[in-house]
């Protein structure tokens, strides 16, 4: 009999691994992640994508570099197992693939104009917009996890909700994007700094 | 009545058989089907990185095939940060849209797509005829949902060809070919502005 407590306590204890935190912590989560992102004139940091489809055996790995400059310069290059950038400077998406070059004006594309915004958004961790986001906070062992479900009927047909983890600084490590279909993009961060001077060469397409 | 003439001649020359205007000779052979392995294995992502040229617009991402089963395939192609374009399902004869993104949601590209994914997963086909080329390659003729498919195999399968009255409409390219992965595939169309490159994830 005491085995099944512990054997259930210990079920719990797993469940629980992540727990909703109280207004006061979301509170505090909120502000802290938010004086970070206003602070951010520069990132850079590497990363590792994991496509996940529920149907294959194993997720699609990639990894590259992202690079962001206040107030809207944001590259974002992959480096394995291809070579492709999207740089979105001036109001265009600059693609370079595997030096096949194309650019696209985004002044007139709304949609690709919030996709900017919510690409540097994410990277700083400041979505915090209760009006487009119905937003859940967690506590996951020593980081927290915030949900991000977009409230625009359009938009959450692409995509359901957006995870992201904070560590104990505010800083974003990792970015989860799920489908509506339970496919998700995982994209984890590493070798993060901020405010180091990044040329302009870096966004030079 | 004599351009009449001459338009029926020429239109016989025109419609003239697809393996006579490539002077193909028959061959017989002992195999009743023709296979196509490039997708056959169920413990293999398939996962190519993927260009697609449509009229002046280009189009890169991430190409995904995935049999699941015996006759069950998925085919996926999503942008290089994962958003998906493309979810589509092969089950024995049927084919199901599971998401488009909606720019993409016209009936006659879905149909292209279906008819151009639908050859280039069928790993069986039965053999109509045989022939062979001055180039040591074997040709097998067979149909798939009433259209004529022209398989070319030297060591391996190297290409497909669908015809079309006595013409070429579209070329599936294998090369680069380790065992039963091609690393290079190309789907190129000779009446429309459509081809599709896929290079495997390493």
């Amino acid at each position: 009999m005491r085995n099944i407590i512990y054997i259930l306590f210990f079920m719990v204890a797993l469940v629980n691994a992540q727990t909703k935190m109280s207004n006061a912590e979301s509170a505090v989560l909120k502000t802290k992640v938010k004086a970070h992102a206003t602070t951010i004139n520069t990132l850079l940091s590497d990363f590792t994508q994991y496509k996940h489809l529920d149907f294959l055996s194993n997720d699609i790995i990639s990894s590259g570099k992202l690079a962001f400059k206040s107030p809207d310069m944001v590259k974002w290059e992959y480096l394995k197992p291809f070579k492709y950038s999207v740089l979105f400077k001036n109001d265009k998406l600059f693609i370079n693939d595997e030096g096949n070059k194309s650019d696209v004006d985004l002044s007139s594309n709304k949609m690709f104009k919030q996709l900017n915004s919510l690409i540097i958004n994410s990277v700083k961790g400041d979505m915090f917009d209760d009006n487009e986001f119905d937003i859940a906070y967690y506590k996951k062992e020593a980081n927290s996890e915030v949900h991000f479900s977009p409230k625009d009927k359009e938009f959450s047909k692409y995509i359901k909700a957006f995870h992201i983890t904070f560590n104990d600084e505010g800083h974003v490590v990792e970015l989860k994007m799920l489908e509506p279909s339970e496919d998700y993009t995982k994209i984890v961060f590493n070798n993060r700094s901020v405010n180091t001077p990044l040329s302009d060469a870096i966004f030079a397409q | 009545m004599r351009y009449l003439l001459s338009s029926f001649c020429l239109l016989f020359i025109a419609c003239g058989s697809y393996p006579k205007k490539h002077d193909f000779q028959i061959e017989k052979v002992a195999t009743n089907n023709v296979q196509n392995f490039y997708f056959s294995n169920e413990n293999e992502d398939y996962v190519y990185k993927a260009n697609i040229d449509v009229y002046d617009n280009n189009f890169s991402g991430i190409f995904i095939v995935k049999k699941i089963e015996e006759s069950n395939h998925r085919i996926v192609f999503t942008t290089e940060m994962g958003n998906k374009i493309f979810d589509f399902s092969f089950v024995n004869n049927t084919f199901r849209v599971n998401f488009i993104l909606e720019d993409m949601n016209k009936a006659i590209l879905i149909n292209i797509l279906k008819k151009d994914f639908r050859a280039l997963i069928q790993e069986k086909l039965p053999i109509i005829k045989s022939y062979s080329t001055q180039k040591d390659t074997l040709v097998y003729e067979t149909t798939l949902d009433n259209k004529t498919y022209f398989y070319f195999k030297t060591q391996q399968l190297d290409k497909i060809i669908r015809v079309g009255n006595g013409k070429e409409k579209v070329a599936f390219l294998f090369s680069e070919i380790n065992d039963t992965i091609a690393n290079r595939i190309q789907i190129l169309h000779s009446n429309i502005k459509l081809n599709i490159n896929l290079k495997l994830f390493k």
